[in-house]
């Protein structure tokens, strides 16, 4: 076998790869984050910045590139969670969360299903605002009327249930991803280590609470 | 104090198990859980039935024979205790307790609470060693090791190899054992040699035995008796990752 299909079909190197792309798209987030915020500075604002994202001749490969690292994310932990469910056929009659040092949580024994909604999430939210409807604004220069369609989707009760419920998913899948991630790929200091744990919690509370805010913002005042 | 207990019973590795129930009606708040179960098993005897089989050896905590989950939890409830070092002073007059043996798939059950560990000695047999001819005794202060080195290598060696880790895991990974064994080398002079070489094979060893992936819970960590913490998985990825990724030597 190659070294590389070697590294990667190891429990660490899956890990690794794993820990790596999880870490990317929680980067990604972080930007996400920033851009969607910008509703909050008015529809002008909003839709100047999506129209200087999509028109810079860059978009394209990092597109693909992040649908390539969302890919491998899903395709490994899939893999990785069937090939953990193997290693022990027969389960426990009475188990209970050891308590004491451990970081086992709601967020971190749920990751598989925490990330199978966010797998159908993204698949839902890029469809409906990626590839939704193009308005186009009334004012020149006419670009992207994003934030219309953002409005029209917002003003929907069910849809602002369905955002805010899977963006405090998001938010779950961070609790544990982001201290797990570097953990992983070998991250670990006397110092920085428990910072991060920390600082990790507080970004997913803000990304998944954030993220969850801007629809019910939208609803309550647009 | 009266201890209900539902114990794993199987005759045999290929036997169909289950729970049966027993009581210990006079247990003493002194007494080792060990030798509660060893009382029972004085009377199964008598009664001409077949004792419980569990392991251990030291009874002292040191040397990783014994281990069963208490109640859910590899060792029992006391962080940092062997189930041989775990006294009935910690539990209550009347209390059900359920026994059962670690389960994995790289652990298979012998009988009862007894699992087949030898997949420990095979990761071990993969690299855990240096192979290293020293030659006689040297003088003490020939090879320098600065004390904080000595320490976290002393921290990773003083895993005893019980399973608890592998027990607690929903993954059922030995990542910390492996980590542990692959640590206190790597931290060590001695242990450079066979660095590369080592990290490669154990963690090839422990995926071929059929152990899990590290979730980064810690669950393997609350229940180690010798509390080995999860950093020793962090230190076997830069090990491994380097041997396999980064570097030549
Ligand atoms: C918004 C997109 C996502 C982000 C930001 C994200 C982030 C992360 C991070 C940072 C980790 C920790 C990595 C580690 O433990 O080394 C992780 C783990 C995990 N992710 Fe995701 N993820 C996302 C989407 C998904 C999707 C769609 C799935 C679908 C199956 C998924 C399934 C998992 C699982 C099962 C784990 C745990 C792996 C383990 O137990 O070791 N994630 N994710
Ligand atoms: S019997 Fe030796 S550690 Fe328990």
């Amino acid at each position: 076998m190659s070294t590389f299909r070697r590294v990667f079909s190891s429990s660490v190197g899956t890990k690794l790869l794993i820990g790596l792309t999880g870490l990317a798209m929680f980067v990604y987030l972080i930007l996400h984050l920033i851009g969607n915020a910008l509703i909050f500075a008015g529809p002008d604002t909003f839709n100047h910045y999506s129209h200087a994202l999509i028109s810079n001749p860059l978009i394209i490969p990092i597109e693909t590139g992040l649908l390539l690292i969302f890919l491998l994310h899903v395709y490994k932990t899939i893999v990785n969670y069937f090939s953990n469910q193997s290693a022990r056929p027969t389960g426990y009659a009475e188990k209970k969360f050891a308590g004491h040092t451990s970081r086992k949580s709601v967020a971190s024994s749920t990751m598989i299903f925490s990330g199978l909604v966010l797998l159908l999430f993204v698949v839902i939210h890029v469809k409906q605002f990626k590839y939704g409807a193009w308005y186009l604004t009334t004012t020149a220069p006419s670009v992207r009327d994003l934030a219309r369609l953002e409005f029209e989707v917002f003003r929907q009760p069910l849809w602002v249930a369905f955002y805010a419920l899977c963006t405090i998913v998001v938010g779950l899948h961070l609790r544990h991803g982001i201290a797990s991630g570097f953990q992983s790929i070998g991250f670990d200091h006397p110092v920085y280590t428990r910072r991060l744990t920390v600082t990790g919690v507080v970004l997913a509370i803000i990304i998944g609470g954030g993220l969850a805010f801007i629809p019910v913002w939208v609803y309550f005042t647009q | 104090m009266r201890i209900n207990l539902k114990i794993w019973r199987q005759s045999g590795p290929d036997k169909p198990g289950r729970f049966v129930e027993y009581t210990a009606p006079d247990v003493s708040p002194d007494m080792s859980f060990l030798e509660m179960l060893d009382v029972i098993n004085e009377e199964l005897i008598v009664k001409g039935e077949d004792p419980i089989a569990f392991d251990s050896d030291c009874r002292e905590g040191i040397c990783g024979t014994c281990g069963f989950l208490v109640s859910g939890v590899p060792h029992g409830p006391e962080p940092g205790t062997t189930v041989c070092q775990l006294h009935m002073r910690h539990f209550k007059d009347g209390d059900r307790l359920t026994l059962e043996p670690w389960r994995a798939k790289a652990f298979p059950v012998i009988k009862d609470l007894v699992v087949d560990r030898s997949a420990f000695d095979r990761i071990i047999q993969a690299g855990g060693y240096t192979s290293v001819n020293v030659g006689g005794a040297q003088d003490a202060n020939a090879i320098l090791i600065p004390g904080t080195l000595a320490e976290k290598a002393m921290d990773s060696a003083a895993c005893i190899g019980c399973g608890a880790c592998v027990a607690a895991c929903k993954n059922a990974s030995a990542a910390l054992f492996t980590s542990a064994k692959i640590s206190h080398l790597a931290l060590l002079p001695q242990g450079q040699i066979e660095r590369r070489a080592r990290a490669i094979a154990m963690v090839e060893r422990h995926d071929d035995e059929g152990f899990g992936s590290c979730s980064n819970e810690g669950e393997c960590e609350a229940v180690c008796p010798k509390e080995i913490p999860i950093t020793n998985i962090a230190r076997m990825n830069r090990e491994y990752f380097r041997a396999m990724l980064i570097s030549r030597d």
